[in-house]
């Protein structure tokens, strides 16, 4: 491995019983890189980038993320290590239906001991950053899709990641918020440095990336 | 803390929050009125004792395979009643071995088949007014109690029956006696009840028996808890003797106040824990609604200790408003039963009426029961419904713990 990399992927395999999803996939992604996974759907992207970011753990293979092996931690472990270092960024927003925009933004740093009132100077700039303060207080339910989707980005900033994953970020928007969200994404990439690992399988989207993965039946081809 | 979300997540679903806090303040209601209900009715049982400030009444009844004709013989004149035969001096002596008594006294308790109806004596000990039948001299209503030898008093409902009134002259037994007063009974205290009352030395002149003739024995105890102990002892030192206590009454009661102190908390339990289950079954159900929520949680970096943190924090908090809405009503629900009045009828061995008298007096009491919510039992049910939250909490908890994060991926 090579500390320029913020992930280093090798021989990465995923099974569902007996169901291979993920096959012998060996991946690096620098620093700073933003690089999209495209592939038909069951191809086995969302899997990849579940075992990339530490939220699901490989069936064999290791995974190197920011330095760390996080092949063999715990749950509690690898809750602990998305907290500190990664961003997600999810096609269907998820956001806690009963909290406030800010609120939602502020959710990771919940459990974290830091003054309330920094968790919410915090969010509130980072809602400006998206240009949503305005909504600061109203719940999911009244926001728009793209709405949403600056909130759920906001969210995914407020631990100051090193890396975000993003899957399918923009596939319940229409093209003109799809252009915005991607417009944000891209600042993040240029302005901040940030690591950016985005599945999509619109190849438009794809092409403003660093670098294109395509995977196929679980494998990745180029 | 995450307080802030707590609230949100109990306001924002306010029909499942209410759901709970109601399932909990039900529970917690029904325990607190179960024990407070059965507690009054203790209480209730208690009184006749603490009217005379007594723990235990000693009696020896007749022997049980006497003849019924050899009693109907007789019956005309003075006579003891069945219940209540005379003590030997050597049940006194074994009185003063037993621990734990704390003052003793003694009376005589008398039957009368007169011509014209019958009637019950009581002969009082002069010395004593804190314990037993002496209490009755605090009782007085009009005039005195009776001093001299050719004194009586009656009791009030006596009295007006035979229609005569202080100053007035009585026959008992061939003796011409003069009432001095009127005794009106304390409600609850009918074991001290009898038509006439007269110093002890006059009723034992009127059985013309033993100088130092007694059928009644009050007993105040050290220390209450010792009831069981000097019960027993009781029954191995004093041959034959029937020994009552506020128990006795209890098991007369029947109904709710069968209710041990035991089964009360176990019945109260059950309502509880029926109210738990449904509790834990709307919090399991909602998980599973909210399994999506914890999935996000867990996928921003919660970890389980976390996340278990919040859900107990939510449960806490519903089941304390519970557990204070579940005492109010409690409290309302004992405040509207303590309209009731209840009947505590006298065990036959402590009825100073023989059965078979047709008297108006009646066997039995009324009372209106006493019932009350204790800070005790206020703080046993806040601390239940505290333990109820922390149990519901942990274990919704550990339901999260299979819960993945990657699954909210698939979710749309
Ligand atoms: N938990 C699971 N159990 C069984 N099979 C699974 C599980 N998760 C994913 N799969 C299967 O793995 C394959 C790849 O799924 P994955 O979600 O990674 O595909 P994808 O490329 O993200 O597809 P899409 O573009 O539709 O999102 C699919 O056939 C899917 O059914
Ligand atoms: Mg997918």
């Amino acid at each position: 491995m090579n500390n320029h990399h913020i992930i280093s992927a090798t021989d990465l395999n995923k099974d569902f019983d007996s169901l291979q999803v993920v096959k012998g996939v060996n991946l690096d992604v620098n620093k700073g890189e933003f690089v999209a996974i495209v592939g038909k759907s069951g191809s086995g992207k969302t899997t990849l980038l579940s075992l990339l970011s530490g939220l699901e753990r490989p069936s064999s293979g290791r995974v190197i993320l920011d330095g760390r092996d996080i092949t063999d931690s715990s749950e509690n472990e690898l809750a602990l290590f998305r907290r500190d270092t990664v961003g997600f960024v999810f096609q269907s927003f998820h956001l806690i239906p009963t909290l406030s925009a800010w609120e939602n933004v502020a959710l990771p740093l919940f459990p974290v001991k830091i003054s309330a009132e920094k968790r919410r100077e915090r969010a509130l700039e980072l809602l400006r950053q998206m240009e949503m303060e305005h909504r600061a207080e109203h719940r999911p339910s009244t926001l728009s899709g793209g709405e949403k989707q600056r909130v759920a980005i906001a969210r995914a900033l407020i631990n100051n990641p090193k890396i975000v994953f993003a899957d399918e970020p923009t596939g319940n928007l229409d093209s003109a918020t799809t252009d915005a969200i991607l417009e944000i994404l891209k600042c993040l990439h240029a302005d901040n440095g940030l690591s950016l690992v985005m599945v999509t399988h619109d190849l438009d989207l794809a092409e403003s990336s660093d670098r294109i993965i395509r995977m196929q039946d679980g494998e990745v081809l180029s | 803390m995450y307080y802030r979300y707590v609230i949100k997540e109990l306001r924002h679903r306010s029909n499942r929050t209410l759901v709970n806090v109601f399932g909990i303040a039900v529970g917690i209601a029904l325990f607190v009125s179960i024990s407070a209900v059965s507690t009054a009715y203790k209480t209730a049982a208690s009184r006749p004792f603490k009217n005379i400030g007594a723990d235990l009444i000693v009696q020896r009844a007749e022997k049980q395979q006497d003849q019924p004709d050899k009693r109907i013989k007789s019956m005309r004149g003075i006579r003891l009643p069945f219940s209540n035969q005379l003590f030997e001096a050597q049940d006194l002596l074994a009185l003063q071995r037993i621990e734990g008594i704390d003052a003793t006294t003694h009376a005589l308790l008398l039957w009368e088949f007169a011509e014209n109806g019958f009637r019950t004596i009581m002969g009082v000990d002069a010395g004593q007014s804190s314990l037993g039948a002496g209490k009755v001299r605090d009782w007085v209503k009009q005039g005195r109690f009776p001093e001299k030898p050719d004194e009586i008093a009656l009791e009030k409902h006596f009295a007006k029956f035979q229609k005569i009134k202080p100053g007035d002259t009585f026959q008992i037994s061939g003796h011409t006696f003069t009432i001095v007063g009127i005794i009106e009974i304390k409600e609850g205290a009918q074991v001290a009840a009898a038509n006439i009352y007269m110093p002890l030395g006059i009723a034992r002149m009127l059985l013309a028996r033993k100088p130092d003739a007694m059928n009644l024995i009050y007993l105040r105890l050290n220390d209450p808890s010792m009831l069981n102990q000097v019960k027993s002892q009781l029954a191995a030192q004093i041959k034959g003797a029937s020994i009552s206590s506020s128990d006795s009454f209890l098991e007369l009661m029947g109904g709710v106040s069968m209710i041990s102190e035991k089964f009360s908390l176990i019945a109260s339990m059950v309502a509880l824990l029926g109210a738990v289950s449904l509790i834990m079954k709307t919090m399991i159900a909602n998980l599973v609604e909210r399994s999506h929520e914890i999935g996000i949680l867990k996928a921003v970096g919660w970890t389980h200790q976390e996340i278990q943190k919040q859900l107990t924090a939510e449960a806490f908090v519903q089941t304390l408003a519970g557990g204070l809405l579940g005492i109010l009503v409690g409290y309302f629900i004992s405040f509207l039963l303590g309209f009731l009045s209840i009947t505590i009828p006298i065990p036959w061995e402590l009825n100073p009426v023989p059965a078979m008298a047709k008297q108006a007096q009646a066997a039995s009491q009324i009372v209106r029961l006493p019932v009350s919510v204790s800070l005790p039992l206020a703080a046993t049910a806040m601390g239940l419904s505290v333990i109820i939250g922390c149990v519901i909490g942990y274990v919704t908890g550990r339901r999260t713990s299979k819960m993945k994060p990657v699954d909210i991926l698939r979710q749309l």
